[in-house]
């Protein structure tokens, strides 16, 4: 355990149980204060208020809420789709392989973000949609490294073994070569996690994902934009939060990676 | 084959890939070209009459060879804001984005390069570590929040810079040197921005070439016969670690290029970018579609390029094995 791994799960681990909890508190995030328009950060309001006097230290937290749920909601989804297709296009190997690596090429070949804004705003912008679209649009790089593991894999002499042992394909392919896939798996999810709040955040400061006045860290920021200079903690605090929680995710990944593979040792790199 | 014209042809197929999906698009795309005729005036039976003249009511595959040919002279539909062609409206926003794209490129290799191949040599000191926690950091900081930040301390607090757009009106009847001088105080914060994002990712990539080369033989080598550390780190090392960033540098293509629209958009700066983003709060499809199109040729096209700057730099390079080609 290195200081970076120490310093992310405690920062994901208080954030998470916060989130999880602060909907059971009596303190309503939308609650407008007219004598509190915006103020500093004080004892009374940690993270100040703002420019409707609501307080920034409980919107923060609703919007972590957002944030840890569209992380983990989208990488699900993403997993979902790139593990199954890296896994049948590797073991199926040969013309399928081939077609659907050049498939790949082609839809990673397109700019993902505006293919998310369009949809976004064809749509209704709503945090399923977000979820969904964000999701979809992001398990290329998943396909790509799992289909590589099995690649590697399945010349392995133990799946030779469970073949000779008749096994059925489908048995080999789930119970004994999925297995093997999982460590880089873990990793790319917790860089994919981040990715996901990343892009999350673009679309909410956009105005195309979690509306007002629901709080997430973008419409945070977008609502900071006309008071940059008078109010700079509006803008300041939910990006620091944003930063801090991808950062978090990008060193559990690079730390996972460094205790679940021993090679990775001598051949330090990040998988992003 | 030769490995260069071997990935030439494999950029072919994935153009018209790309095609298909920005067709598909506008396609599915609520709202036709019709659109442009939206006069309460025109009756239903010309309307009817304009869509089968533009070949709407034919099958999809044949209205995608119709949409080719279109696109092969240089059409690619009229914007449903404007009404100007799409393609003039990209060709004029074109040259500040490669501006602000190229410079950026350039920077960062200018940046990562000697930084990576530092920490690489440094392993595990307190330089290595420090640059790859900043370098961490940068990976994870929202850029367009960057962007922000830089607005308000730059331009806001200290007033070094504009805060946005690209040309100073008062400045258009300025000599070329005034012009070029306002242009570049304009893109100092984007540019910046940029590259603190893109940045991040390559040190590392950097740094683990220069991690791997080192712990080569011919290095080894070069150290028993006495060659002095400056010698083999600039005449032996150096060489090789070039190679593998061309290649990283292409991968990270796509993120460079979508990470700079949404700086664009943020500090006004008249590219594609920008013209991509309202063109989705005006839901003007065919902008949008051609925003796609064109970035996704943008980054095929330096893919292509890093590929066969490769190929081209090691001789050991050969054709991949089937499909291997990543």
């Amino acid at each position: 355990m290195t200081p970076k791994l120490w310093f992310s799960i405690s920062f994901l681990g208080g954030l998470a149980v916060l989130a999880i909890i602060i909907p059971f508190m009596p303190w309503d995030p939308n609650a407008i204060n007219p004598q509190a328009m915006p103020q500093p950060p004080s004892w009374r309001h940690w993270f100040g208020t703002d420019d409707l006097g609501r307080d920034i230290f409980l919107r923060s937290l609703y919007g972590a809420r957002i944030s840890l749920m569209v992380g983990f909601v989208s990488v699900g989804i993403s997993l979902l789709i790139g593990v199954t297709i890296g896994l049948l296009s590797g073991f199926i190997g040969g013309v399928v392989d081939a077609i659907i690596m050049r498939l790949l090429d082609v839809l990673m070949a397109l700019p993902t973000l505006f293919l998310i804004l369009m949809v976004q705003v064809t749509l209704e912008p709503s945090i399923f949609n977000v979820m969904v679209v964000i999701g979809v649009t992001s398990w290329m790089g998943m396909a790509r490294l799992v289909r590589a593991e099995v690649l590697s894999i399945k010349e392995r002499v133990f799946v030779t073994a469970c073949r000779s042992r008749g096994l059925p394909e489908k048995t080999v392919l789930f119970k004994h070569i999925l297995p093997h896939t999982l460590n880089p798996v873990i990793v790319a999810a917790m860089l994919g996690m981040g990715g996901a709040i990343l892009v999350e955040s673009v679309l909410s400061f956009l105005g195309l994902g979690v509306q007002p006045p629901h709080a997430s860290w973008g419409n945070m920021l977008e609502n900071s934009l006309g008071f940059l200079r008078d109010a700079p903690w509006m803008a300041l605090i939910p990006g620091i939060l944003i930063t801090l929680t991808v950062l978090s995710l990008n060193f559990l990944g690079d730390g996972l990676w460094l205790l679940l593979d021993p090679k990775a040792k001598e051949n330090h790199v990040s998988h992003s | 084959m030769s490995p260069i014209i071997y990935r030439i042809l494999t950029a072919i197929p994935l153009i018209f890939g790309v095609s298909f999906l920005s067709f598909l698009i506008m396609h599915i795309a609520p709202g036709d070209p019709t659109l442009m005729y939206m006069d309460p005036t025109v009756s239903q039976n010309d309307l009817e009459q304009v869509r089968k003249n533009l070949g709407l009511d034919q099958p999809l595959l044949i209205q995608y060879v119709l949409w080719l040919k279109q696109l092969l002279q240089g059409n690619l539909g009229y914007s449903y804001v404007t009404g100007k062609p799409v393609v003039q409206a990209i060709l004029e926003r074109l040259p500040a984005t490669l501006l602000l794209s190229i410079t950026s490129l350039i920077m960062i290799l200018l940046i990562t390069f000697p930084l990576g191949l530092l920490c690489g040599y440094k392993k595990d000191t307190w330089v290595d570590d420090s640059i790859t926690i900043i370098s961490f950091l940068g990976l994870s900081i929202p850029t367009f929040w960057l962007g922000l930040m830089f607005i308000l301390f730059f331009s806001l607090q200290l007033d070094w810079f504009p805060t946005s757009g690209f040309l100073d009106p008062m400045l258009l009847d300025a000599s070329w040197v005034q012009k070029a001088l306002n242009i570049l105080s304009h893109m100092m914060l984007p540019l910046l921005t940029i590259i603190i994002g893109g940045v991040a990712g390559l040190i590392r990539y950097n740094r683990f070439s220069m991690i791997k080369i080192l712990a080569q033989d011919y290095i080894a080598s070069a150290r028993a016969r006495g060659l002095t550390e400056r010698r083999i780190l600039f005449k032996h090392a150096l060489k090789n670690a070039l190679l593998p960033i061309i290649t990283i540098l292409g991968l990270d293509l796509p993120s460079l290029i979508s990470g700079s629209f949404i700086i664009e958009y943020i500090f006004s700066w008249p590219g594609m970018g920008q013209l991509g983003v309202q063109a989705v709060f005006q839901r003007d499809y065919p902008i949008l579609m051609a925003t796609i199109f064109f970035s996704s040729i943008l980054i095929i096209l330096g893919n292509l390029l890093a590929d066969v700057s490769y190929a081209y730099a090691d001789p050991r390079i050969s054709r991949p094995s089937n499909g291997d080609a990543s």
